[in-house]
């Protein structure tokens, strides 16, 4: 009896036309596919090839930047060539390859892989007419990176667990005893790792240790990554997170009513209203320094800035150009004092202290 | 029954097996080098409770999730091979599928699925329960992973038990056992084998499991290593090495047990008895459905809901997906080519080595042995820096294969070749000596030997290795992110960098997708086959 094998083909030509159908958007809308957007960011004709290729390592997943990486190909005749992964994975790759590794740009989610690579020395001198594109907060120093994003650090909570009237305007009321057991925290991964190395260095590492073991105290819950966190707190499971605003938006529209959870901005001058960027660095070793400049600094073009606030909800960090409608304003600390270049070997601490507390366990 | 001979091994056999096992030991030997080169104090942390909290959970978990997979895997292997089970062909083709799915979305889809307030809140809520289950800590975890990992055992129990011939059972059913006496006594034993050999690997692929832990929010090991990558090199190369060592342990532990030869099934004229349930008809219905139904069902329903939301939102609400149908297809396409080869590789791979421990008394295989499977409990990242490692040491050479497809297969086969080792190892074993000794005596070479008595009857085993290995490989990530060449996209490798960044829409649709072609490729390639007899 052979019942199984029509079904199965059913299923899979019914999942192919889903997908067909997937491509096809409406007519008269407009054309929000990766040809679209690519097309938004650049309309012109596209540039004959040059024959020379950047070779990207991309912590930011390819949903998010590709309709960049094609525009840039359209626009300036340069191929591209991108390995996508983990940021931090990509950041070892790279220490291990060392000056043969093929990669002329690193794109790291957040800071803390741009750190370790600058550490061990893997990182060149990007142009000072790249590095001015944006304010001085938002590159390093020694130009060896430039931020091109941001992600503003927020607390997602669920709206039936969690009154207007009652959420907390600073991360140091969640130690209270009202806030006990229904806190989430990413304690393990990157970004909340950036931001607590940020925490130490701007309030001091007494005061930040000590936060986190009275978090620790307080039952908080230890969740694995920022998206699952936001998919519990829409599901009810936690009342309440800190992490990284974009998911929320991402979360809501995939999902529609059944999630049940939104963002609060934290106080403008609470620290748990963190500005954290994305990096650009060109690498060391990179054969086409010249190609990879280009590349950063068409990642602070006003067309691509624009379309990182309205396509993916997130902070343009090029002078200039302002913030979508959607996204809360920023104001004093975030696009303030921190200074990301001081953090350097503050990471190794950091998760010495996070393990040491116990946060893991929760 | 094949025992080991006294004959001295080929010295061509183990000089094979020799540069095989240490093509499967680059990763651990660059474990080995990292530790050196960072100046990592293995000895300092293992007095630490940091180190030692974290690795009593792991082998806590490890200990309990490989006694319910072996549980699990032996009772639906029986179930679905030999009663008379209702439905039994479909289940034969669905029980293997918890494997396909990669755990970072498997297990997040098992808690949308399960936990307070997720998609099956409905379901529960009219049968009466108010927030039944939620996933988390020990016992998500074990939920889980038992769920994920019970196909280890059950596919080297079932290509098993359809190779056993029913006259030993006959005959005990004659002299008047009950059918739990003839299961105890006659087909245990038998199976035996395969049934260590599968829990093993749950052992060691629970021990190296990080997306799931994770998401199950239990402080275990890898954790401690995944967060120390670039923060404390040293620590994470030490506890990983750790890790290696426990697997060598156990490894090399199983095998003092004894070797474990299978009794070769004599004739092919006797076809497998099948039993009749009876009054146990309607309990054994109920746990297939149970297991069957939460380890494949309650994946599928998140991942359905996420496909489906996804898909309305761009047909009717303009909102299209990041991902397109010729992007989906190429990273299928890709995702079937690398993954067929790796499970051909891998066969032909470990092949050499089971014949030298399965018919020789051979220490060289039993060393090579245990290096193939310890390698299962290396995390991939390992395995992939440590071939990048490697690659760039061999100068030309290296340069030739780095960015190739030709790497990317060979770290699947180091990755996975564990898979294939010990279910190849039975299939050598269950070949009769005295098939050999008829073809030597009339004259066959070693070779046409091979060709027409050992290939033909290993073929069944030899299909169920390549057929785990084929799954495996479908859901593999780190290597496929590391390892691959530019610009080659594996499906498991975009449902990854959607799923991340919450495209939940799209990663679920790849997800289907991906369960899907394993479904049928599972189906053509040995549950088909493994019928037909």
């Amino acid at each position: 009896m052979h019942i199984q094998l029509p079904r199965l083909r059913i299923t899979a030509a019914l999942l192919v036309l889903a997908l067909l159908g997937a491509g096809c958007g409406g007519d008269n809308e407009p054309d929000r596919s990766v040809e679209g957007i690519a097309a938004d960011i650049f309309g012109g004709n596209c540039v004959a090839s040059t024959d020379t290729t950047v070779t990207i390592y991309s912590g930011r997943t390819e949903n998010l930047i590709e309709p960049v990486l094609d525009a840039f190909s359209c626009e300036t005749g340069i191929d591209v060539a991108v390995r996508w992964g983990d940021s931090a994975q990509l950041a070892l790759l790279l220490d291990e390859e060392g000056d043969r590794t093929q990669a002329d740009v690193f794109l790291s989610k957040s800071p803390g892989p741009v750190g370790f690579l600058e550490a061990e020395g893997l990182l060149a001198t990007i142009d000072e007419s790249v590095l001015s594109l944006v304010a001085e907060q938002n590159r390093s120093d020694a130009g060896s990176w430039v931020g091109f994003s941001g992600r503003k650090r927020v607390a997602v909570y669920n709206i039936d667990a969690v009154t207007e009237a009652q959420l907390p305007e600073s991360i140091f009321e969640l130690t209270d005893e009202a806030w006990r057991g229904r806190v989430a925290l990413p304690a393990t991964n990157g970004s909340f790792v950036d931001w607590f190395t940020v925490f130490r260095d701007q309030a001091g590492t007494d005061v930040a240790t000590q936060w986190l073991n009275d978090m620790v105290a307080n039952d908080a819950k230890y969740y694995a990554n920022n998206r699952a966190i936001v998919e519990a707190a829409g599901r009810g499971e936690v009342d309440i997170g800190l992490v990284n605003h974009y998911y929320n938006y991402q979360e809501a529209a995939a999902i529609g009513e059944d999630h049940r959870a939104l963002n609060h901005d934290l106080g403008d001058e609470d620290i748990g209203s963190l500005l954290i960027i994305t990096a650009a660095t060109v690498t060391g070793a990179s054969d086409n320094p010249e190609e990879a400049n280009e590349l950063v600094r068409y990642l602070l073009s006003e067309p691509v800035q624009r379309y990182f606030t309205d396509d993916t909800f997130e902070y343009p960090l090029a002078d200039g150009v302002a913030p979508a409608d959607i996204l809360p304003p920023l104001t004093a600390l975030e696009i303030g004092s921190v200074d990301f270049d001081a953090l350097g070997g503050g990471f190794e601490e950091t998760t010495r202290i996070i393990d040491a507390s116990g946060i893991a366990n929760q | 029954m094949t025992m080991p001979t006294l004959r001295r091994s080929p010295r061509s056999l183990r000089g094979v097996s020799i540069v095989l096992a240490f093509l499967f030991a680059f990763p651990g030997l660059y474990l080995v080098w990292r530790n050196i080169s960072t100046d990592a104090d293995l000895i300092g942390l293992l007095r630490s409770d940091r180190t030692l909290a974290p690795l009593w959970r792991t082998l806590k978990l490890a200990v309990a999730v490989a006694a319910s997979a072996a549980l699990v895997g032996t009772a639906l292997a029986w179930l679905t091979m030999r009663t008379d089970l209702a439905m039994r062909r479909v289940w034969r083709t669905l029980l293997p599928l918890p494997l396909v799915f990669p755990t970072f979305i498997g297990a997040a889809a098992f808690i949308r699925t399960l936990n307070p307030g997720g998609l099956a809140n409905g379901l529960f809520a009219s049968l009466g329960l108010q927030d039944p289950l939620e996933l988390r800590g020990f016992f998500g975890a074990w939920f889980v992973l038992t769920l994920f990992t019970y196909p280890y055992v059950y596919l080297p129990v079932a290509a098993r038990l359809t190779r056993l011939s029913g006259s030993l059972e006959e005959s005990a059913r004659v002299l008047g056992d009950t059918a739990w006496q003839t299961f105890r006594r006659i087909v245990l034993p038998q199976t035996s084998a395969a049934m260590a050999a599968g829990t093993l690997l749950v052992f060691l692929y629970t021990i190296s499991d990080f997306g799931a832990v994770q998401l199950m929010r239990y402080d275990t090991l890898t954790r401690a290593i995944e967060t120390n990558y670039l923060a404390q090199p040293a620590v994470a190369f030490a506890l990983s090495l750790l890790l290696l060592l426990l697997a060598v342990v156990v490894v090399g532990g199983e095998r003092a047990l004894g070797p474990r030869t299978a009794v070769a099934d004599s004739s092919r004229s006797s076809r497998p008895v099948t039993y009749e349930l009876q009054r146990w008809k309607i309990p054994a219905q109920l746990f297939v459905l149970l297991v069957g139904g939460l380890s494949v069902g309650a994946p599928m329903v998140a991942l359905t809901d996420w496909a489906i939301d996804g898909l309305r939102r761009a047909w009717f609400n303009g909102r299209p997906l990041a991902i397109d149908g010729a992007e989906v297809f190429e990273a299928a396409r890709n995702t079937l080519e690398t993954s067929v080869l790796a499970a051909l590789v891998a066969v032909l791979a470990v092949l050499p080595i089971a014949f030298l421990v399965g018919r020789y008394r051979s220490r060289t295989g039993s060393a090579s042995h245990a290096v193939v499977i310890a390698t299962f409990a290396l995390p991939g990242i390992l395995i992939a820096l440590s071939l990048r490692f490697w690659a760039l040491r061999f100068g030309a050479i290296g340069e030739f294969f780095t960015d190739s497809k030709a790497l990317l297969i060979f770290a699947y086969v180091v990755r996975f070749g564990s898979l294939a080792m010990g279910i190849t190892l039975i299939a050598v074993q269950a070949v009769p000596d005295r098939f050999h000794d008829v073809g030597s005596t009339l004259g066959a070479s070693r070779w046409r030997r091979l060709r027409t008595i050992d290939l033909p009857l290993m073929a069944p085993g030899l299909l169920a290795a390549a057929g785990l290995v084929l799954l495996s490989t479908m859901k593999e990530l780190p290597i496929s992110l590391i390892v691959a060449p530019l610009d080659y996209p594996t499906l498991t490798t975009r449902i990854f960098g959607s799923f991340e960044e919450a495209f939940v829409a799209e990663a679920g649709i790849m997800a289907l997708v991906l369960v899907v072609m394993s479904a049928v490729l599972s189906w053509f390639l040995v549950l088909r086959r493994a019928e037909h007899r």
